[in-house]
């Protein structure tokens, strides 16, 4: 067995494609090895945004050989009468550049057939290395790539070193007009010498002589120990978020944490405007005090030590004016009369075919309106009308206009500014909220609503206008709105169907009165989708339970959640056994039937009797239940039921001599089989141990 | 190290490495990339290395002179190197060492940033270079200019003098740097940067920039007819001044801001096409 070595060396990987390009290098060398039968053990990987580093220390020296065999005509079209090989089976041996003593003969089914063994040796790996190597290269995709010399190669930033090792020895290729070699490169700024790689160990000291750690373990575990003596100094808390913790990681190959300090002037600027313009532009992290409020502290990661205080004063500096450029857009916009910006969403686009954001803030202020009534959160409808007009009216201003990720917090903030009503800026402050599954909870429901209403416009409008969406694809990240209306539905405990909403809105969009139920569906089934991953991956809800519980003919979000809490509740206990039983076997004997009616006329047996009794019972109880979500009494009830489930199965026959006795009793099977479907298909359940 | 220091000294660097020192260019421009050292050099087979200081105009980027570090004519320093050298980032480093930095106490990242100008059909793909935290210069490999696939490529090296300038004195505001040993940034712009950031924001006529944009645009299309291709260049970067103050003064709509693009985009792309027939055949 050999080490086999491999660091692609480039210019400065943007963070966001680094784990991306490590993937397909990874999968690209382990295909290739399975492929080309070469033996490997376990393969390490390390990455910054200037070295991909993979490692194989178990790797065979030669490819495993392989024979097989190769099937030519038959005898008899090989051969012509004189026993005269013929066209075809000339033909056979040129393609596979044999002879006639190599064939040997096949017995099939079929006749006898001709053939030979064709063996392929197994080959030296490290000459298969310098094939191989190429053309994993090549392979690699990226969302923007460039060219940058003769080779005419297109790849994320140009390719400057490659460092192939096999036992000691270098692999020879080349690629984008760069040759393979033994020598690799320290930190851009702290070590200036080419270093000579000899083996992995070798390369373990050289980078660590040189300054580049080069495991983004090792770096984060810096990072975070850094961070954490920092905060420790300061008695503070640092904000450092896993994105920003991501790019410090890989954009640092000595990755070492400062602070700093600025005037406090400016933490009269909102404290959302700091942040964003701290993290986004200056890719620095906010620090809080043990009251959580924003401190004149900030934090940062630099690429190299900072004893003299360089880079922290350096950056003391810069920051300073970005505030200033801040104060300056924040001042101005706050000038502007934020409520007749509207007129001017009249030139704004939302999407070509779904006009301009005026229009919008029309659809969506009737849209809330009507989910407001529906929440019952009547004395607010008004305010969220109002705010529905106007939470667009921030794309106009400077701040937004610099800052995108701003939008609907400046809108909120200018019009808090202007002393409007809490309940209307706040609504318009977090109406983009929550941008998915995993996020906080809001705390305004009237925020909630213009969310939700904002989101169905975008959703309703896309697909009414033939927008697919895909895992893959889905650049208008429908199913992220989808997601985001799901968990204010739950969070809040809105009880509505989320149906009549969606046909309001599809009327908003000139839709054919033909098409209107095929975008209905597609909807539906998008929402169904997201409420399953909900259900399955998020909440831990098992499969089959959720599935009971999916199939639905409305929208009704949070009767389907509360519905799969509650099944999934009972059916951890034993109870739930005879209830499944009970519902297959209903559904087993009912499969093939017409919908039948039920008689007192020909129920003859007190069994039945009694069961049509308590179906109609329960059925009224039902009814109440769910009206006021109460879901787990409602399996209560139908768990209750068994012993005059069990007595009619004993004492009676459905299939009864008498047609019309058989078709009553099918009949009553008909109605506890609806009655159980109101909350679960029990008999799709699979039995816990 | 004062303004005109650096200027010299990045003069001197560039010159010893091979480039052509021009001038900056006499007509209002948004960035050293606009004038025809780089717009069309880019262009075609031939090798080219220039280097030159550019002021630039970015009306919208006006302050009143009260902003420490924007302004609505700042100083680039342009390098053009095509096609690209192997070490392009080395060269760059090592300028950076001759006017003085000590690298490996700066925090100097590459950091991505792609680069596109719409009004001239070009990109490239790239980083912003922050030094401590502060954009010093743009790094750009060149991939299209005037609509057109560039082979070579070449690399495009930006340094803001100001933002450098700032670093290597360690002051916070511009204003504040010495442009020489006698006359400071401030004394030198203040006043300047007053009137016309009341110029761009508040009192620009609206109407005669309009009328002047269609002038500058009739012109261009004439001149491109008659295949005057640099003449016809003038009229485009001063089409895209005026556009810029009319943007400035908020009198462009999203619906005319694209067909303003597409226009001036429309054109360079001619005067590009027209540049490679001249200089390189039809074929080229």
């Amino acid at each position: 067995m050999a080490e086999f070595l491999f660091e692609l060396g480039i210019e400065e990987v943007p963070v966001s494609y680094v784990k991306d390009i490590m993937g397909q290098l990874e999968k690209g060398f382990t295909e290739s090895f399975t492929h080309q039968r070469i033996e490997y053990g376990a393969v390490e990987t390390a990455m910054t945004n200037r070295r991909f580093l993979l490692f194989f220390n178990n790797i065979s020296q030669v490819s495993e050989s392989k024979s097989d065999l190769v099937k030519g005509p038959s005898r008899k079209i090989a051969y012509d009468e004189d026993q005269n090989p013929t066209k075809a089976l000339e033909k056979f041996l040129e393609a596979n550049n044999i002879e006639e003593s190599d064939l040997e003969e096949i017995e099939t089914k079929k006749g006898v057939y001709l053939g030979f063994t064709k063996v392929d040796k197994g080959d030296d790996t490290k000459s298969l290395l310098s094939e191989l190597i190429p053309a994993i290269l090549d392979k690699i995709s990226f969302n923007k790539s460039m060219t940058w010399n003769n080779s005419g190669k297109s790849f994320v930033r140009p390719v400057r070193n490659l460092l192939a090792i096999f036992n000691g020895k270098t692999v020879s290729f080349q690629f984008a007009g760069v040759t393979s070699s033994d020598i690799t490169f320290g930190h851009r700024l702290l070590s200036e010498e080419k270093v000579r790689i000899s083996s992995f160990q070798d390369y373990c000291e050289q980078m660590s002589q040189n300054f580049v750690i080069f495991s983004e373990d090792e770096r984060k575990n810096k990072i975070l120990t850094e961070i954490k003596d920092l905060e420790d100094d300061l008695g503070f808390k640092v904000q450092l978020t896993d994105k920003m913790l991501e790019y410090y990681v890989f954009n640092n190959e000595y990755p070492v944490v400062f602070s700093g300090r600025f005037d406090e002037q400016y933490l009269d600027l909102p404290s959302e405007i700091i942040s964003t313009f701290m993290i986004n532009e200056k890719k620095l992290v906010p620090v809080y005090d043990s009251n959580e409020k924003l401190t004149n502290v900030f934090a940062g990661v630099s690429n190299v030590p900072d004893e003299s205080e360089f880079v922290s004063k350096g950056n003391e500096t810069v920051i300073r004016a970005t505030f200033e450029d801040a104060k300056f857009f924040w001042d101005n916009d706050r000038n502007d009369d934020f409520e007749a910006l509207r007129s001017g969403l009249k030139n704004v686009m939302f999407h070509k075919d779904l006009g301009t954001f005026h229009e919008k803030s029309i659809r969506i202020k009737e849209i809330a309106e009507l989910l407001s009534e529906l929440s019952g959160n009547h004395e607010q409808t008004k305010n969220i009308g109002i705010a529905a007009e106007l939470c667009k009216n921030d794309l106009l201003t400077r701040m937004v206009g610099e800052f995108p990720s701003l939008q609907g917090i400046m809108g909120g903030l200018y019009l808090k500014e202007k002393g409007i009503d809490k309940d209307i800026w706040e609504t318009v402050y977090y109406h983009y909220e929550p941008k998915g599954f995993v996020e906080d909870e809001l705390e305004s429901l009237n925020a909630g609503i213009l969310s939700i209403g904002d989101k169905v416009d975008n959703i309703v409008g896309l697909i009414s206008k033939g927008t697919k969406v895909s895992s893959s694809k889905d650049p208008y990240g429908i199913r992220r709105d989808t997601s985001g209306i799901i968990k204010i539905i739950i969070d809040f405990k809105l009880n509505f169907d989320l149906k009549s909403v969606i046909d309001f809105t599809i009327n908003k969009f000139g839709v054919d009165e033909s098409d209107k139920q095929e975008i209905f569906k597609v909807i539906s089934s998008l929402f169904s989708a997201r409420m399953e991953h909900f259900l399955k991956d998020l909440l831990f809800i098992d499969n089959d339970v959720v599935n009971s519980v999916i199939k639905s003919n409305t929208l009704f979000i949070y009767k389907i959640y509360l519905r799969a809490k509650a099944v999934f509740q009972v059916s951890e206990s034993s109870s739930i056994h005879h209830l499944i039983e009970v519902h297959k076997r209903i559904r087993n004997i009912i499969k093939d039937s017409e919908i039948e009616a039920v008689s007192d006329t020909y129920l003859v047996e007190p069994e039945e009797k009694i069961l049509f009794e308590i179906i109609n019972e329960t059925k009224l109880e039902t009814e109440k239940l769910i009206m006021s979500n109460k879901y787990i009494e409602a399996c209560s009830n139908f768990i209750n039921m068994r012993p005059v489930v069990d007595n009619f199965f004993e004492k009676v026959l459905v299939m009864d001599k008498d047609k019309s006795i058989r078709k009553n009793r099918i009949g009553l099977l008909q109605k506890l089989n609806e009655l159980l479907l109101q909350i679960a298909d029990f008999s799709t359940l699979t039995e816990k141990d | 190290m004062s303004i005109q220091e650096i200027i010299l000294k990045l003069e001197e660097f560039w010159s010893h490495n091979g480039c052509y020192i021009a001038s900056g260019y006499d007509n209002e421009v948004g960035a050293g990339t606009m004038t025809p050292d780089t717009f069309f050099k880019v262009l075609g087979q031939k090798p080219w290395r220039a280097a030159y200081w550019q002021p630039s105009r970015r009306p919208d980027d006006g302050r009143y002179a009260e902003n420490p570090n924007r302004v609505q004519k700042h100083n680039q320093f342009q390098v053009i190197l095509k096609p690209v050298p192997e070490n392009g980032q080395e060269l760059y480093l090592n300028s950076l060492q001759f006017l003085g930095v000590e690298i490996r106490n700066h925090d100097i990242k590459f950091d991505e940033d792609n680069w596109a100008s719409p009004s001239l059909g070009a990109w490239g793909v790239g980083w912003q270079v922050m030094c401590d935290g502060l954009e010093i210069t743009q790094f750009t490999y060149f991939q299209q200019a005037g609509g057109i696939e560039l082979s070579p490529n070449s690399l495009e090296i930006t340094y803001g003098i100001e933002r450098l300038g700032s670093f290597l004195e360690k002051k916070s505001n511009i204003y504040d740097l010495n442009w020489s040993n006698n006359v400071s940034y401030g004394e030198l712009r203040t006043e300047e940067e007053k009137q016309f950031s009341v110029y761009n924001f508040e009192t620009a006529d609206i109407d005669m920039l309009r009328e002047l944009y269609a002038l500058y645009n009739k012109e261009a299309t004439r001149l491109l007819e008659l295949e005057l291709y640099l003449p016809a260049f003038d009229y485009v970067l001063k089409c895209s001044h005026a556009f810029n103050i009319l943007d400035a003064r908020k009198a462009v709509s999203v619906a005319e801001r694209t067909s303003f693009l597409a226009s001036m985009r429309d054109l360079a792309s001619q005067a590009a096409k027209l540049y490679i027939q001249k200089t390189e055949g039809k074929n080229g």
